[in-house]
């Protein structure tokens, strides 16, 4: 497997004004700021927004990236969550109804863990070759099983079955070595 | 529910890469579906560029704007007609970009200029947003924003002031962004509006 540029690395090129980093870092993350902005606002075009206030903030806040704090991908989390949250403090909300009933949605510290979950993994999805992500998006996200992936790509069931354990291991290998870390408070 | 041993033959897997891979699974299954990245938002196939929210790339030297500050005088006139600045201290209404270009200059100063498509008639509305350049001292002065090509500021595209550490200001430019190589903010003196001012910022 072929080393891959740390997001560490990428901000700190990218606060020196180093484009195809900053474009590195965009193709890596827009679609999980995307998606954790979606979650949060439930509004695509608030959504957008967000995203685009978070690559604003990257850029203009890379210098202050210290790469001995911790990884990358918590850094860009805080400034993705920070984005997210001035969008939701925009909006302009009717009181809701008190409920009779506790609610049991998960709570505040739960919903955080699954949204750096959901972070860490879509952004480790950006790093798989197309053709293992896609097998994955399939296998897990489609409804399809193992045979029914296998003939929607025309392909045979064992190579499927070898691309989805090879993209298994790739995770895991994304997941151990670039993101130990925890978000940034 | 997905099942882990549906979905690959494990049977010669080691007990700690079987136990990795199954940690990978459960993640999968906990992080669910990532969002479908709207157009506006996608990468273009070619190059990693964004289809929607596009890197320029300027292929030359940023040397080279150096030599640059020397202008299209005539255009100048254009530049004062021609836009419009609101300027505020966060860009808080949407701006629909679909060229996002970074900028940056000495001591520290950044810009993000965001660039929306053209109206039917070819007017192309634009957001600077600027971080570190310095307040002016006269009340005259100015910053600049002019398009380049040949690596020359050839185009203004409008002017505005900063005020605290983040100023935003909107333009809209008639003009056809084919040929165009760069961008650069100027700082104008009042009274000097007959030549460009020195470059602060450049693509």
């Amino acid at each position: 497997m072929q080393p891959v540029t740390s997001d560490g690395d990428l901000i700190q090129r990218a606060a020196t004004g180093d484009r195809s980093a900053f474009e590195d870092l965009y193709r890596r993350y827009a679609r999980p700021v995307f998606g954790l902005a979606l979650r949060r606002l439930g509004d695509r075009g608030r959504a957008e927004d967000a995203v685009q206030e978070t690559f604003t903030s990257v850029w203009r806040s890379a210098a202050t990236y210290r790469p001995e704090r911790g990884p990358g991908a918590p850094w860009i989390y805080a400034v993705a969550r920070n984005a997210i949250v001035d969008r939701a403090r925009a909006r302009t909300e009717l009181p809701a109804d008190i409920p009779d009933e506790p609610s049991a949605d998960a709570g505040p510290p739960d919903r955080a863990e699954q949204s750096w979950v959901a972070w860490r993994v879509h952004r480790a999805l950006e790093e798989l070759p197309e053709r293992e992500r896609e097998v994955i998006a399939l296998a897990y996200w489609s409804g399809l099983s193992q045979s029914e992936v296998a003939e929607f790509l025309d392909i045979p069931l064992g190579t499927v079955k070898t691309r989805t354990r090879a993209a298994l291991g790739r995770l895991s290998e994304i997941l151990e070595e670039e993101l130990e870390g925890e978000p940034v408070e | 529910m997905t099942d882990f041993d549906d979905l690959i033959d494990s049977d010669d897997l080691s007990p700690e890469e079987e136990l990795r891979l199954r940690r990978v699974h459960e993640l999968l299954l906990q992080a669910g579906p990532p969002a479908d990245l709207p157009p506006a938002l996608a990468l273009a196939p070619a190059g990693g560029r964004h289809a929607g929210a596009e890197i320029i790339d300027f292929p030359l030297p940023r040397r080279r704007w150096a030599v640059a500050a020397v202008a299209a005088l005539a255009a100048v006139v254009l530049a004062f007609g021609g836009g419009y600045v609101l300027g505020h201290s966060k860009g808080q209404s949407a701006f629909a970009a679909s060229r996002v270009v970074p900028m940056h200059g000495s001591n520290g100063a950044l810009a993000m200029l965001r660039i929306a498509k053209p109206d039917q008639v070819g007017n192309w509305p634009m957001q600077i947003e600027v971080t570190g350049l310095p307040a002016q001292a006269k009340r005259s002065a100015y910053y600049t924003l002019w398009l380049t090509k040949g690596h020359k500021p050839v185009e203004p595209c409008g002017t505005f002031r900063v005020h605290g550490s983040t100023t935003t200001a909107r333009f809209t430019i008639p003009y056809s962004l084919k040929g165009v190589d760069g961008w650069v903010v100027t700082a104008q003196q009042a009274g000097a509006d007959a030549r460009v001012g020195p470059i602060v910022l450049s693509t």
